[in-house]
């Protein structure tokens, strides 16, 4: 691929904003690991030095400077211990910020994605993908600063070393140079792999799971619950399975990390042997700290698979930007050159189930993906005009609508977050509901649940409605408003829709297969199915015929 | 503002932490045995740590003697037993690492693997929500990875090791055990009161994660109505706080691990410090008190590098707390799924002519919901057919998988010719089904057609086809996801199943939704000869196919 993907440039661009975070923990990295590598050393050394100076005799002994080892010695400790508080602190809210930032980012772009993607999503494994994915970048800000504390454990080990003897120096620097390429030789079959299959197994685990429940009524009536019980077993035994796969390449590593220390403790020894005592504790203990410090930057690639896989997973996530300067364009609807409405007109649209209804007027307001050539907005092909632009025009109420978990204000204010109590008392008048809400004790600040689990299925119905209502948009659009409501009560909206229709200058599209809301309108469209190009057709019904010589309304 | 109704377990609560202890320990007790192992192979890292410890003090203190007497062998010569032992412990110390991990992982995976396999019945009981079920059976599971891979076994070794370590010093030097044992006090001091901070902060943590991730579920489900309404500037500023508030938490309860495992580090370093500076004095022979035992190098070296090795186990299990609250949360969720399991089957039903169907009083409740139907009765007639129409939401699936013994039946009753169903008793075996999205499984169209009668010959299920108007090859293969069968043909492979297996009770949910007008059309005669002579039920949204019935009930 040529091109950076989506995801990979947002990533990049948290990276630079977090620049500043990023230096800095690399420094405290570098402080970490040098001072680790020295207090090791000089530790050893100091120790030796006494015991050859004690066992010189105790003049010897009163003699020897033990105060500025010693002072050192405490220094480095606290440098070693505060370098590694602020590495982890500011290399985590490096990390902490982007994330933060990256959540909302991902958010907007799958609201400004193509609806037939966006409307897809499943809620549960977006929501995955948001939170346990864009977790898993967390790892990839963090380890940033890794390299530059192992090079830096790297340096003050050869210079330890090199006090001891240039060999000796050279060769605990080959040591650890070739460990290092070892052990990221080792990451790809590892950690790399089985890092990459736990994220996609557990994707396919989580489909086989979301598939099959889906399927249990099937699965019941048929006998196959146990066949579908061992069919997800079987994935979750993959997934599991590389899990494990996972934790023993981790394992692996360490095991490398061992082997060499080993060989580092066996050159020291060999190369060093004809040095002082105190210089060959020195490079024991310095060279065995520095594969400590590259060890950490190797335990920091293990995450690579599993960081990849997390990014790919978000990455249809990321749409292409669309600029939002849109034109508002004017309130005029043009279905076929059969309809042309603009706020004045009332469009009562019929038609069997399934024939189409709700689709055309979804379309209208880019919430199914558009079929070019049926339907113009002010001139333009519905194709041509934005999504924002089309939304701009409609206020809807859809058969089934989505409330967002909250109180009745604040989904009533999501159509509308400027209105007062009052508009929104006056909208649940008109939908009939507001009587309802008075029973309760907190009014408009109940609250509904998950998607308004606590209201029946008309209840939900009339808050769709009284929302749709506070919305100033041109047209209202409302799908099957008093499907359910006994007769009085579908009377009492349809009277309230008209007074409210006379006092906003709205005009209406209103899709039902009842007599009475249909009076409202003065132009009826029957919708009859769709054609092989997926278009929604519409016709005139056969008894209005006469009526419809004035298509324009 | 949205977490009004998101409940969050609260892990650090003492009783709910205990029962989480209590279930966590029933959960695993199977596995004793290997979790034992499990420990003891972290706990039997202390041998080569030893060992590491005497070889360095071995090698370090051969060298001087040889480098004061020239005329001796080579001091290569002289450290070479030490430096053996030190790299014999190092690598016995690799080996031992490894045999740990693959121990604990090889523990962690058969439990996790017998959990899911108790936890299925669970998921597919109906009782709980899809996203409950998963979010249960896969993230719940999975927590409580780290608790059987590195809490547990290193909790054990946090005890038993450090005192190892200490014996192992005192056969040295008593007074430098000493100095051992009366640092490890403060350190544990230390441990608990970091542990309770950094439980109180993940606490808070927790909270804004799950409202994060409620946010999201919410918004993700409730997109139609924000993108209508052009609300996604609003939303995602709703989205931006919570997700900033994540980050601040986060930041809080990383901060308070960061500092607590900081202290830890500095506590060590000290404790080592003092270790050093009384093995330095004593080897200048310059202790302002009478030395309580005289050390050679060696000595002093190996109790140096011992020290550190006291403290590391605790510093390791504090690292791994948090494994334990992850598991604790976990807990009540998977407990949740664990009791949704249905009641055994006693009895199976298996009915040989069309029965009267009678729903009396029924009501079905999910969770602390409304009720979905509520004192709802009606009866099907022996062999005829009846269509539940009204809009989505109000129960028409939910009778149909009552009736499967899907949906939780919360009062009334079932009756089959005029006989209550009682509980335990199932009635799928009589039951043929076709719903909105057959299943597809791996394999020929013929395979799939006869999942629903397994015994069946070849030529029935061509029969089957035939009647559900199913054309074509039935050796050829199908993929998971419906490859090769258009939208209007899967529907008739379920019609076929449902054809196929002679059971006197047909159940029919939306069978033709999302088709177009012509392609329902050319369903209505074969659902109609589907339903001959069993007592149907169909739940429909359309017009065309509740005319196929004999009565048509509208639920509101």
């Amino acid at each position: 691929m040529n091109q950076r993907s989506g995801i990979r440039q947002l990533v990049a661009a948290q990276e630079k904003a977090q620049a500043g975070r990023l230096v800095a923990a690399s420094i405290c990295a570098m402080i970490v690991s040098a001072a680790a590598v020295v207090l090791l050393g000089i530790s050893a050394w100091f120790l030796t030095s006494s015991a050859i100076a004690g066992l010189a005799g105790s003049v010897v002994a009163m003699t020897f400077n033990y105060m500025v080892p010693s002072a050192m010695i405490r220094m480095l400790a606290i440098l070693r211990t505060g370098g590694r508080y602020g590495e982890r602190v500011i290399g985590h809210d490096a990390a902490l910020h982007a994330l933060a930032k990256l959540r909302p980012q991902l958010f907007d772009n799958i609201t400004r994605a193509d609806p037939a993607i966006s409307l897809g999503l499943s809620s549960g494994e977006t929501s995955t993908r948001l939170l346990q994915d864009v977790d898993a970048i967390q790892d990839r800000f963090v380890r940033l600063s890794a390299p530059w504390g192992a090079g830096a454990a790297l340096l003050a080990g050869i210079i330890l070393c090199a006090f001891a003897s240039p060999v000796t120096a050279l060769t605990v620097a080959a040591i650890g140079g070739v460990y290092i390429l070892v052990a990221i030789t080792l990451a790809k079959f590892a950690t790399d792999k089985p890092g990459r299959d736990t994220r996609i197994a557990a994707g396919a685990f989580k489909h086989e799971l979301t598939t099959l429940m889906a399927a249990a009524p099937e699965l019941r009536a048929y006998g196959m619950t146990q066949q579908a019980r061992d069919q997800i077993l079987a994935s979750a035994n993959l997934y599991e399975t590389a899990q494990r796969r996972l934790s023993i390449g981790s394992g692996w590593q360490s095991l490398c990390q061992t082997l060499a220390m080993a060989i580092a403790v066996v050159a020291v020894f060999v190369t060093a042997a004809s040095q002082p005592a105190a210089l060959i504790a020195l490079a024991l203990l310095g060279s065995i700290a520095v594969l400590d410090a590259a060890g950490t930057l190797i335990g920091t690639l293990s995450h690579k698979g599993s960081i990849d896989a997390a990014m790919e997973r978000l990455e249809p996530l990321v749409a292409a930007p669309k600029d939002n300067t849109d034109a508002p364009v004017q309130p005029r609807i043009d279905i076929y050159g059969q309809y042309v409405l603009d706020t004045r007109g009332r469009l009562g649209i019929g038609g069997p189930s399934g024939s189409g209804k709700t689709t055309l007027v979804e379309q209208l307001m880019y919430l199914r993906p558009v079929v070019s050539g049926t339907i113009r907005l002010d001139g333009h092909d519905l194709g041509d005009v934005s999504p924002q632009q089309a939304r701009a025009l409609f206020s809807y109420a859809p058969q089934q609508a989505q409330f967002i978990t909250g109180t009745v204000a604040q989904n009533l204010r999501l159509a509308a977050p400027k209105s007062s109590d009052e508009e929104l008392w006056a909208a649940l008048e008109d939908a009939c509901l507001a009587q309802r809400l008075r029973l309760s004790s907190q009014g408009l600040d109940m609250p509904l649940g998950e998607n308004a689990r606590y209201l029946s299925g008309g209840e939900r119905r009339r808050l769709g409605l009284a929302r749709a209502y506070l919305r100033n948009a041109p047209f209202l659009v409302l799908d099957e408003p008093t499907e359910g409501l006994d007769g009085a009560t579908e009377a009492r909206i349809i009277e309230r829709l008209d007074t409210r229709l006379k006092r906003t200058g709205q005009g209406l599209i209103l899709i039902s297969h009842r007599p009475a809301p249909l009076k409202l309108c003065n132009e009826i469209g029957i919708v009859s199915g769709r054609d092989a190009l997926g278009r929604v057709e519409i016709h005139v019904p056969a008894q209005a015929e006469n009526r419809s010589q004035t298509r324009v309304v | 503002m949205t977490a009004t109704d998101i409940q969050s377990p609260d892990p650090a609560s003492k009783e709910a932490s205990r029962a989480a202890a209590n279930w966590l320990s029933a959960a695993t007790a199977p596995w004793k045995k290997r979790a034992t192992l499990s420990a003891a192979l972290v706990i039997a890292d202390v041998v080569p740590a030893i060992g590491f410890a005497a070889g360095l003090g071995l090698a370090l203190g051969a060298i001087v003697p040889a480098l004061a007497d020239p005329g001796a062998a080579s001091v290569l010569k002289a450290v070479t037993p030490g430096a053996a032992l030190a790299v014999g412990s190092l690598l016995l110390r690799g080996v031992l690492g490894q045999a740990a991990t693959l121990s604990a992982s090889h523990l962690s995976q058969s439990i996790k693997s017998a959990l899911r396999g108790r936890l299925m019945s669970g998921v597919f009981s109906g009782k709980l929500s899809d996203s409950e079920a998963m979010a249960a059976a896969v993230e719940g599971v999975d927590a409580l990875d780290g608790f059987i891979t590195r809490f547990r076994p290193i909790k054990t070794a946090a005890v038993v090791s450090p005192l190892v370590l200490i014996a192992a010093a005192a056969v040295v030097s008593p007074f430098t055990a000493g100095i051992l044992v009366f640092t490890l006090l403060p350190f544990v001091i230390g441990m608990a009161l970091t542990g309770m901070a950094a439980a109180a902060e993940s606490r808070r943590q927790f909270v804004a994660m799950e409202r994060l991730s409620g946010l999201f579920l919410d918004r993700i489900r409730a997109l139609p109505a924000i993108l209508a309404f052009q609300s996604e500037t609003q939303q995602s500023r709703q989205i931006a706080r919570a997700s900033d508030e994540l980050a601040r938490r986060t930041s809080k309860v990383l901060k308070v691990a960061f500092l607590s495992s900081a202290i830890l580090e500095f506590f060590s370093a000290l404790a080592v410090a003092l270790v050093a500076v009384y093995c330095g004095f004593n080897l200048l022979r310059l202790l302002p008190f009478p030395a309580p035992d005289v050390l050679t190098l060696g000595q002093a070296f190996f109790l140096l590098a011992l020290a550190p090795e006291v403290y590391q186990p605790m510093r390791r299990l504090a690292a791994a707390y948090h494994d334990r609250q992850a598991a604790d949360s976990a807990v009540p969720h998977l407990q949740a799924l664990e009791q949704a399991a249905p009641a055994a089957v006693t009895r199976s039903i298996n009915l040989h002519h069309a029965p009267a169907l009678t729903f009396d009083k029924v009501t079905i409740t999910y969770g602390d919901a409304a009720p979905v139907i509520s004192d709802f009765s009606l009866t099907v007639p022996t062999g005829r057919t009846i269509a539940l129409i009204g809009a989505s939401g109000t129960g028409k699936s939910s009778l149909i998988h009552l009736l499967l013994g899907l949906s939780p039946l919360s009062g009334g009753q079932i009756l089959i010719d005029g006989e209550p169903l009682a509980s335990g008793e199932d009635l799928s075996a009589s039951i043929a089904y076709a719903g909105q999205a057959p299943m597809v499984i791996p394999g020929t169209l013929e395979d799939n057609i006869r999942i629903a009668l397994p015994q069946a010959s070849t030529r029935q299920i061509m029969e089957a086809a035939a009647k559900a108007g199913l054309r074509g090859d039935l050796a050829r293969n199908i993929d998971e996801r419906g490859g090769g069968l258009s939208g209007g043909e899967r529907r008739r492979l379920g019609l076929a199943r449902a054809f196929l297996k002679p059971a006197p009770i047909l159940l029919l949910d939306e069978p033709t939704a999302h088709l177009d007008a012509a392609s329902e059309q050319a369903l209505l005669a074969i659902i109609k000869q589907a339903s001959e002579g069993r007592t149907t039920l169909i739940a429909t949204h359309s017009d065309a196919v509740a005319a196929l019935a004999d009565t048509v009930v509208e639920l509101s």
